[in-house]
């Protein structure tokens, strides 16, 4: 899941000079993280209303990134015809792919942040870095350039204290890999050194 | 002596540490550098602590290196490429200097430029492998150097390890770290118990360095343990520096000094050397080091 949280409502309405806007919901990852989804929408739509603007309809699509036909969403949206700009509550994903298709101007209203996942009903995020070199087995399952701030690949760094990082409230992943993979027999796999990425291996291969 | 024949030797080294200016000017830091010439093996110099901006390492030893002290380089993963490092440690084998210190840096969320690109292409324990490579006539990738390095490399350790950082910690002497400079040390004992786990896990090769902050008062060992990680100002050491304070018959700064000095002498016969990294000035260092009787 792409994780994604709201842009402040004010820097929404510095952004979008047009008046008459059309609002776009995720039904996938935005909905599930609260943050795109029919409620937020509504939400939205009030509150651009409050602020002087005209929302001509809104719509939330089964998924933003996934569209197949774009005359199928205008023909079940007429309104975004009006629109002189299109408002995406979606991940960057959903955007780019809206952007490519509406030929009008499209706003975000999301700031994408990271590729995560929903665990036990909870949202979970960095799960993975996209690094394009997965050997996510050799950390016990568990990231540590998706997790790490620093992308640690042989152990924390020093600035973890108590196990807590020290960039923000998270604990350090890095416990977690040595706990996870202790209690699994297997220290071993982290305990030769790993070499740096390949950093020509992230993003497309051709 | 030189500061790594001196480490090989067993004797027991003393470094000091200093920052580059936060501009050009570097008067400051010539005059800190002055206050302990002659009592010091290296001075080390910082990059970019703290996540600050300041002028760069290289330069600084560079400049030092002029006026006739043995630096040692401090080099973060932080904020180059493993292009950048590299290039880099050519150039200060050019200009002359002998050690590299290597660590992971801080966060550059914690320092002046928060919205800085957080590089971490390397870890230290990747960086100090690459440094062997370099040594050997090398770079990271393979290629053949015209003209090789030949850095003393250390690393740097907090003394309360858990698992995993012990893990790393192992990895890095065996990824060529040939000292070890500590956080600052505050509890003899803790520290003892710090050096037998490495020697238990790591062997005795590898030279260990504790760190010391002198105190200034009980408000900078507040500091220290709120916002330093890895340093832990214990109980009866606050005690004996807030008393100072309350009773204004001894500057709370001298106990400081008596502080660092008894710890010296603690550590002298523990581990290897010691490495004085005060809070500001290093006008004080002399005096411990002497009230240390060294």
């Amino acid at each position: 899941m792409i994780i994604s949280r709201q842009k402040e409502f004010k820097d929404i309405l510095k952004a979008i000079e047009a008046r008459d806007i059309f609002i776009i919901g995720c039904g996938k990852c935005a909905t599930k993280q609260h943050v795109g989804g029919e409620p937020e929408v509504l939400e939205m739509k009030k509150k651009l209303i409050g602020s002087g603007k005209n929302v001509v309809g809104w719509a939330v699509l089964s998924s933003a990134c996934n569209l197949s036909s774009w005359d199928e969403v205008l023909s079940q949206n007429p309104g975004i015809e009006k629109a002189e700009a299109l408002l995406v509550m979606s991940c960057g994903g959903g955007v780019s792919i809206i952007s490519a298709l509406a030929e009008r101007a499209v706003y975000p209203a999301l700031d994408t942040e990271s590729l995560g996942g929903v665990c036990r009903d909870e949202v979970v995020l960095e799960q993975c870095g996209l690094c394009g070199e997965c050997d996510i087995q050799v950390f016990g399952g568990i990231c540590p350039v998706g997790q790490c701030p620093k992308g640690m690949r042989n152990g924390p760094c020093g600035g973890a204290v108590e196990g807590k990082c020290e960039v923000d409230e998270r604990k350090c992943v890095w416990d977690e890999i040595y706990e996870r993979l202790k209690s699994l027999g297997r220290l071993e796999d982290i305990k030769h050194i790993h070499g740096p990425k390949d950093h020509s291996k992230r993003g497309r291969k051709n | 002596m030189s500061f790594s024949k001196k480490l090989r030797s067993g004797k027991f080294t003393v470094t000091a540490e200093i920052s580059p200016p936060k501009g050009t000017d570097i008067s400051g830091m010539i005059k800190e550098a002055a206050m302990v010439r002659g009592i010091v093996d290296a001075i080390s110099v910082t990059d970019n602590q703290r996540s600050v901006m300041r002028m760069s390492p290289l330069a600084a030893c560079s400049a030092l290196s002029q006026e006739g002290f043995e630096t040692i380089m401090h080099l973060t993963c932080r904020d180059r490429n493993r292009l950048a490092l590299q290039s880099e440690l050519l150039g200060a084998a050019f200009l002359g200097i002998k050690n590299v210190l290597v660590m992971s840096g801080d966060h550059p969320t914690k320092g002046d430029h928060p919205g800085a690109k957080p590089v971490y292409d390397l870890d230290s324990v990747q960086l100090l492998d690459m440094i062997s490579r370099l040594n050997s006539g090398v770079d990271i990738t393979g290629n053949v150097l015209e003209g090789k390095t030949e850095f003393l490399t250390g690393a740097v350790s907090n003394t309360e390890l858990t698992g995993a950082a012990l893990m790393k910690l192992e990895k890095k002497i065996k990824a060529g770290a040939s000292f070890i400079i500590t956080q600052a040390v505050f509890d003899s004992g803790k520290f003892s118990e710090f050096m037998d786990k490495i020697h238990d896990t790591c062997g005795k090769q590898t030279k260990i360095i504790a760190g010391i902050i002198p105190l200034k008062s009980e408000k900078s060992a507040q500091f220290l343990n709120k916002n330093i990680a890895g340093v832990k100002v214990p109980d009866d050491v606050l005690r004996r520096i807030k008393e100072a304070g309350d009773t204004e018959a001894v500057a709370p700064e001298s106990v400081g000094m008596e502080i660092a000095a008894d710890m010296i002498k603690e550590l002298r016969d523990v581990c290897d050397g010691v490495h004085i990294m005060p809070i500001g000035t290093h006008k004080n260092t002399g005096k411990i080091l002497k009230m240390a009787g060294i």
